[in-house]
């Protein structure tokens, strides 16, 4: 089932267009990369379809309603959630407050119930000791904290902005398990951005590919990493 | 433990608060009547400080309400007790329209247009001769409570239990999640469903509201209103410093605050007449430049050093 689609999603910025013409959708259950080089658009992308910013063309359908002009909080009740690249803890608020904003906010849950639904969340992605502040939490401990209180939208279709960047090996592989399993219990739709193309590989069923604003490949990872267009965005004209 | 003894000491306070007017005489109530009023302000500018936005609006609201309650009771033959919630609930709608309008700002904007309001509505009063008094101002035929000085000590610590409440809900309810979130990150906010216009509208409101009823009790304790007295500068300032001087983001900062700044002025007041004025600038300075966390943020860092130094 489709959970999100646009069409012909195009956003400028002054003379730069950072998306340009963006025709996508992702479904149910599936884990979707999305990869380019270094200002592709990716994170525009992102931007666009969580209501983070508006676009200039294009539509954005969810569940096959039109969110196109929809701000982002109101998308976030209706179930689209992300996490940021640059990661934001709320100072000031503990690990499990952060994760109940989620719950609080974009599921209208009281703060009890919001509690104890967060402190369920927490324990299912494996972090501990939840009234630490967040100035005490280990870099994958905050990205678990990133995911869990995206996950406290009870979202249906989830954004992984570089939630790998900056972990070793072994971290990495934890969070790939973590971000398999709750997507597959969940039904989740998850679109991620990563720039370690083993993750891409490891965890997404099908990859598009952004240069330059532009869909220019779509498809399985194995078959779009061969395809020339994608070889030659990535390593440049000469390769 | 910790909480306990803090439960304690506020009980006592508390207690103390109530029959302070049993204890000691009229001037003693009077500066006790000026430093509840200052800190209610103070708090209520913290409030709306706990989202991120500084407002240099209170005198502003704070003078509105005093116009609303004088001439109330003035032009509109109000009762004067019903004229302190009228006051509230005039500045609370001005409030409510002005947010709509200014709520978008952020920053310096936010802060530049707030200092404005003050402004422009005592220039208006100022200029509606007939109606306000203008420059004159004007004088009710008596005081509220038959001017007994228990009695508006009494009123003014109703209205600071307002202010109290109100900051106390604040910490303990939604509005602690949604303001800090707002704070820190309005982009990651959004993404977790707040609606940030509404809940800083909703915050305006109340804070103004709050602002406005103190208005009330003020010309209603003594009995007169000029521009130039309720909408002081000292209305904005006063609170903002001590807010920052006892630890902002909290509600005990502010109390903190405003007794020990209230009770430096007393005394300062006796020693350099109008040099409590410097004594406040020069402390806003030391506060922003060397504890930007107050009192409040300075014992909280002891504490933490402490328990750090235990194995």
């Amino acid at each position: 089932m489709t959970k999100l689609k646009t069409k012909g999603l195009t956003r400028r910025f002054m003379g730069l267009v950072a998306v340009n013409n963006v025709s996508f959708t992702m479904d149910e259950g599936e884990i979707l990369g999305i990869i380019g080089p270094n200002g592709a658009g990716k994170t525009t992308f992102i931007n666009l379809v969580s209501g983070i910013i508006m676009p200039s063309e294009g539509k954005i359908e969810y569940k096959g309603r039109d969110i196109t002009y929809l701000p982002a909080h109101e998308r976030a009740r209706m179930g689209i959630a992300r996490t940021y690249q640059l990661i934001h803890p709320l100072e000031n608020l503990s690990l499990i407050e952060n994760v109940m904003v989620g719950s609080i906010f974009a599921r209208g849950n009281g703060l009890k119930a919001a509690r104890a639904k967060s402190t369920e969340l927490c324990g299912e992605l494996g972090l501990k000791d939840l009234d630490r502040d967040t100035s005490r939490l280990t870099i994958l401990e905050i990205k678990k904290m990133e995911i869990a209180r995206a996950l406290a939208n009870e979202p249906e279709v989830l954004f992984l902005d570089e939630v790998m960047a900056g972990l070793n090996a072994d971290e990495t592989k934890d969070l790939i398990a973590t971000v398999q399993k709750i997507a597959k219990e969940r039904k989740l739709a998850v679109g991620v951005v990563e720039h370690v193309m083993g993750v891409i590989r490891e965890l997404t069923h099908r990859v598009i590919v952004l240069e330059a604003g532009e869909l220019i490949a779509e498809g399985p990872y194995e078959e779009v990493s061969k395809n020339p267009r994608v070889v030659e965005a990535y390593l440049g004209g000469a390769a | 433990m910790n909480r306990n003894l803090a439960r304690i000491l506020a009980v006592v306070a508390g207690v103390l608060a109530v029959t302070l007017p049993a204890l000691v005489g009229a001037y003693p109530l009077q500066v006790a009547r000026n430093i509840m009023m200052y800190m209610a302000l103070a708090i209520t500018w913290d409030m709306l400080l706990r989202s991120g936005q500084i407002s240099f609006g209170i005198a502003g609201l704070f003078g509105l309400g005093a116009y609303a309650s004088i001439l109330g009771v003035l032009r509109g033959g109000m009762p004067s007790w019903l004229s302190i919630p009228f006051a509230a609930i005039f500045s609370g709608a001005a409030a409510f329209l002005i947010g709509l309008a200014i709520l978008r700002l952020r920053s310096t904007y936010f802060s530049i247009v707030t200092m404005a309001l003050g402004e422009i509505f005592r220039i208006v009063i100022h200029n509606l001769h007939d109606f306000t008094g203008g420059p004159e101002g004007v004088v009710l035929q008596g005081v509220i409570l038959g001017g007994d000085a228990g009695k508006l000590y009494w009123l003014t610590l109703a209205g600071l239990a307002v202010a109290l409440g109100a900051s106390f809900w604040f910490e303990k309810s939604k509005f602690h999640f949604a303001l800090t979130a707002i704070r820190n990150n309005e982009t990651s906010a959004k993404s977790s469903g707040v609606n940030i216009f509404n809940w800083l509208l909703l915050t305006f409101v109340i804070t103004s509201a709050i602002q406005g009823m103190l208005g009330g009790i003020f010309v209603q304790s003594y009995g007169f209103a000029t521009p130039d007295t309720v909408f002081s500068a000292d209305f904005t300032l006063l609170p903002l410093a001590i807010a920052l001087l006892g630890g902002i983001h909290s509600t005990v900062g502010p109390i903190l605050g405003a007794i020990l700044l209230g009770l430096a002025a007393e005394w300062l007041k006796l020693q350099i007449p109008y040099g409590h004025l410097i004594v406040y600038g020069i402390i806003i300075i030391i506060v922003i430049l060397f504890m930007p966390q107050g009192l409040l943020g300075l014992a909280r860092k002891t504490v933490r050093a402490a328990d750090r130094r235990k194995p």
